[in-house]
């Protein structure tokens, strides 16, 4: 990348019409050689790439042209790195998307207080850098009268929760039907799959972190550095898609549990919340407490409806 | 086929080797270059290594300078087709030989562009993810994807025009008008291409009220024709004086014209902007609000923003005053218009973008040392690739590297007097 | 030549400051990266999925739990109504054998007597406003008798949070009755501590 004249001085003394002199043959080398020395030193940090690129890294297909066969060995591939740095073999699949499954997601605000548990677990089961930090859900405290993000909290440190005059609102991946994140990443790395659950293939992205300027929720995440996750708290359940250790420079966000909602459980979110403010499950189940709540209820949002990105994510009130 | 084949060789080897010789002034020159650029190249080094954590971006302000510097150049590339207007369709002979050094400044300005780029993604090793039918191309959805293409082809369009040219000059041939003439108007419309998708980068992204406006992309436009002319009255000036190469004032007041316009509708559309975000009681000013006034006890870039202001507004007074027609005060308004502009484009346009961040919060941005380290790395990238190409292309107009001088010792090429230079065609 | 030895000090200038720019590289002289600040592991408390409280359905299931709450008859006469005590504003005095509980079921000071959920003829079952009978273990049917919106949600498994699968086909909801979560005689949803709030990349730049 770098232009360099690392011998300047060479061609002023070759000189066509007589030889090379001595003198500027030396004047030309030792200033060449200081170049080179320069150029070799400035390198050197190099040397300090904890994560480096292999071959079969380097030449990988995107999720959608890898063939059953492809991807069984990239799973392979992955299963041994994860041993390798943690000492835990993982048991990771790539798990598919279901038939006559569209995910929703549904948020109670009446019933929010506030605790941040849903945060804490889904860093758990995602196997979230801890330092730095990556946290998908960022709960927000409301004050009464307004929907207004920017009205909120997002650091509060209250003794109790929930506080009287504020009702509380997590925010995270809305899983948009027609996402801004995928219709402005330039190499295709993350799109909407049949179950409305929006996916990031981690060795695909090449971290222009465009798509976080895109979001209108500040759902995604970067990758600053190499993500550090205490080996005593990875969670071996992984998938290709979803919670399987990230790398340095890539993109992440919540997307739903995808190894868990993919074999019929609930989001580590919805699992841990104490009020039970969190209802996840399939729209196109006309019986699910989902498909209820949109029919029921008499108000439910969508954040920043004006947008037009149309969430699979909604918010409502009870009494 | 094959002399013509060895010929292009020598022509080339001939080229690379004269970017080596010059006198004391121009070796201090190139090695102050030099150092930064390998400065600059440690820091990206450590970057590489350690991740953009180096740098002062967060989840929070996810784009900083490499980004706003990107945006600043991109304008100073398309400005040269400033140049190529008068000359081409008004028929303005005295900028005709300028042409080349206003398209050999977009080449320089392209490769920091790209390299701008590169330094700020994540995974710059899997940069072969963008090639078009190598990797995931997502055109036409993606605005960056339309990025890559146009400023791709806009480099290999000046590449192709001026190393034809100078070639042809070179070979004592008269250029065939067929191929380049054609790329020449082709380049015009690209370079307003260029920067009008750089702006939609911005523009199409609904999520984020400050920059969701269709002024982004006239006003994109309008600062990019007022800094680019700007840059290049000076460069001309330096190679005026360095090269002794014969460059009227009548072509720098030309220049200056063109200036004066786009600063004037520059500053208009700053007034635009200004009261429709200031004049009702909506919501979505916050940025706005942060950017000129500070935010929640958050200000750090009030005191940018004004004196870019500031700077915009007296060069806009000094270039309607006749005042300029003087070389000294037409310099002050160019610089202080480069400045105003390259603060308000940078500083002024990416960051408060993300400031408050959508869900509201405010997190402030300033480069950490390494970052500042690529950036300076880079601008030295660029002035040492303009001041090689120079090197090279001056002698060729002058005539003094050609085909017919190939015999003559490079150094009494580089070194010796200036002829008059003859019109290129 | 006057200008080659100009031209000999700038190259000599240049080689010194490249090495000692090598050296500087060498030694990483500068722009090292600062340690980034300790950021506490979350308290394994805030990952637990237990409830608040544990109902009394779920200690009679769990074998060799410890029910001796249960047993009203160890110190209750059979057939013998307990009864309620009053201070002079009309609130009700807790005696002194229960006192663990806290009364609070109802804005000031309303629906203050235990039998309007307790039997007192009965009292190890509960009983309805409108004379049914209830198990103990049954609060659901008893809590819904008059939160009525409630129950409709809940059975739907749209109040309070659902377990199991949200697949139907691998079995689908599973349901928390209404004491695991709130206590039948101060039902309120308690407050408690948040779980610690985000940390900045760059903690100077808040």
């Amino acid at each position: 990348m770098a232009q360099t004249n690392s011998n300047p001085g060479s061609s002023g003394a070759n000189s066509q019409s007589g030889g090379v002199t001595r003198r500027s043959f030396l004047r030309t080398s030792a200033v060449a050689l200081s170049g080179i020395a320069a150029i070799a030193a400035a390198l050197e940090p190099l040397r300090d790439i904890n994560d480096p690129i292999t071959l079969q890294r380097f030449f990988q297909k995107h999720y959608k042209e890898l063939t059953p066969a492809e991807m069984e060995k990239v799973l392979a591939r992955i299963a041994a790195e994860v041993e390798k740095q943690y000492q835990l073999r993982p048991q990771i699949k790539d798990y598919k998307p279901m038939d006559g499954v569209e995910f929703v997601y549904c948020l109670n605000l009446t019933r929010c207080i506030g605790c941040r548990k849903c945060v804490h677990a889904c860093v758990a089961e995602n196997n979230q850098s801890r330092n730095p930090e990556i946290q998908y859900i960022r709960v927000l405290k409301m004050p009464h009268g307004s929907l207004n993000p920017e009205e909120g909290e997002h650091n509060y440190k209250s003794e109790m929760v929930p506080e009287k005059g504020f009702f509380y609102m997590p925010v995270a991946c809305q899983q948009c039907r027609n996402s801004a994140c995928s219709k402005v990443c330039p190499v295709k790395a993350t799109w909407q799959e049949p179950d409305g659950i929006t996916v990031i293939d981690y060795d695909w992205c090449i971290g222009c972190r465009y798509c976080e300027a895109a979001c209108p929720y500040f759902a995604r995440r970067f990758n600053w550095t190499k993500p550090k996750i205490p080996k005593e708290r990875l969670n071996p359940n992984m998938s290709y898609l979803g919670n399987r250790p990230r790398m340095q420079g890539v993109m992440e966000k919540c997307h739903w549990c995808i190894q868990r909602t993919r074999a019929g459980k609930f989001p580590a979110c919805h699992a841990v919340c104490p009020a039970g403010a969190r209802k996840f499950g399939n729209i196109l189940d006309p019986n699910s407490e989902v498909s209820q709540i949109l029919r029921t209820k008499k108000v439910f949002i969508q954040l920043k409806e004006e947008t037009g990105n149309n969430p699979r994510f909604y918010y409502y009130f009870d009494v | 086929m094959i002399r013509g084949i060895r010929n292009y060789f020598t022509f080339l080897s001939r080229c690379a080797r004269i970017a080596f010789i010059g006198d004391w002034r121009y070796y201090s020159w190139m090695g102050a270059l030099t150092v930064f650029v390998l400065l600059g190249l440690n820091a990206w080094c450590k970057q590489f290594a350690h991740g953009l954590i180096t740098t002062g971006m967060s989840d929070q302000v996810s784009w900083g300078v490499y980004i706003s510097n990107f945006t600043f150049i991109v304008g100073v590339a398309a400005a040269a087709a400033m140049l190529v207007i008068p000359v081409y369709i008004y028929d303005n002979e005295e900028l005709h030989d300028l042409v080349i050094f206003g398209e050999l400044l977009a080449v320089a300005a392209i490769l920091m562009c790209l390299a701008f780029v590169t330094v700020d993604l994540g995974r710059p090793d899997r940069f072969w993810h963008l090639i078009p039918g190598i990797g995931k191309f997502n055109f036409p959805h993606s605005m960056l994807a339309w990025d890559v293409i146009v400023l791709n082809g806009y480099l290999l369009l000046n590449v192709h025009i001026c190393g034809y040219l100078l070639y042809s000059r070179y070979s004592g041939r008269k250029p065939a008008k067929w191929f380049y003439i054609p790329f020449v108007f082709v380049a015009i419309v690209w370079a307003v291409s260029i920067h009008t998708v750089t702006a939609f980068l911005y523009v199409g992204l609904g999520g984020r009220h400050f920059w969701n406006s269709a002024i982004v992309g006239p006003r994109f436009l309008a600062s990019a024709f007022t800094a680019g002319p700007a840059l290049i009255i000076l460069a001309l000036q330096v190679i005026r004086r360095v090269a002794a190469y014969r460059i009227t004032d009548k072509a720098l007041l030309t220049l200056r014209a063109i200036v004066q316009v786009s600063m004037l509708i520059n500053v208009f559309l700053l007034l635009n902007e200004v009261f429709k975000e200031f004049y009702g009681k909506s919501k979505n000013i916050s940025s706005s609000t942060y950017l000129f006034f500070g935010l929640e006890g958050h200000h750090a870039l009030v005191p940018w923003i004004w004196t870019a202001v500031t700077f915009n507004l007296i060069a806009m007074f000094l270039l309607i005053l006749p005042l300029t027609r003087s070389l000294r005060f037409l310099n002050l308004a160019c610089v202080l218009a480069i400045v105003g502009i390259w603060i308000e484009k940078g500083m002024g346009l990416v960051v408060p973008g993300f400031i408050p961040t959508p869900l509201g919060e405010i997190v402030e941005y300033s480069p950490s040392f390494n970052e500042t380290l690529i950036c300076l790395g880079i601008w030295a990238f660029g002035f040492l690739a303009y001041t090689i190409f120079l090197r090279m292309s001056v002698p060729i107009l002058q005539g003094r590297l050609s085909r017919q001088a190939e015999d003559v010792p490079l150094d009494e090429v580089a070194l010796g007097t200036a002829r008059s230079p003859e019109p290129l065609v | 030549m006057k200008q080659d030895g100009k031209t000999g000090m700038v190259l000599v200038t240049f080689a010194v400051v490249l090495w000692s720019l090598a050296a500087g590289f060498h030694f990483n002289l500068w722009g090292r990266q600062a340690r980034p600040a300790d950021i506490a592991l979350v308290d394994t408390n805030f990952l637990s999925t237990a409830t608040a409280r544990v109902s009394a359905a779920e200690l009679f299931a769990t074998p060799g739990a410890d029910t001796s709450d249960f047993d009203c008859y160890v110190c209750h006469e059979k057939n013998k109504p307990p009864t309620l005590r009053y201070d002079s504003a009309g609130q009700l005095l807790v005696p002194t054998e229960h006192k663990d509980i806290v009364m609070g079921h109802g804005s000031h000071g309303r629906n203050n007597n235990c039998f309007n959920c307790h039997n007192e003829s009965k009292l190890d079952t509960l009983q309805t406003r409108d004379g049914r009978e209830l198990k103990i273990t049954d609060s659901p049917s008893l809590c819904g008798s008059c939160h009525g919106p409630t129950f409709r949600d809940w059975e739907a498994g749209v109040h309070g949070r659902t377990g199991g699968y949200w697949d139907t086909k691998l079995g689908g909801l599973t349901f928390k009755p209404c004491t695991a979560c709130h206590d039948p005689h101060h039902p309120k949803f308690p407050g408690r501590k948040p779980a610690p709030g985000p940390n900045l990349l760059h903690p100077a730049s808040g």
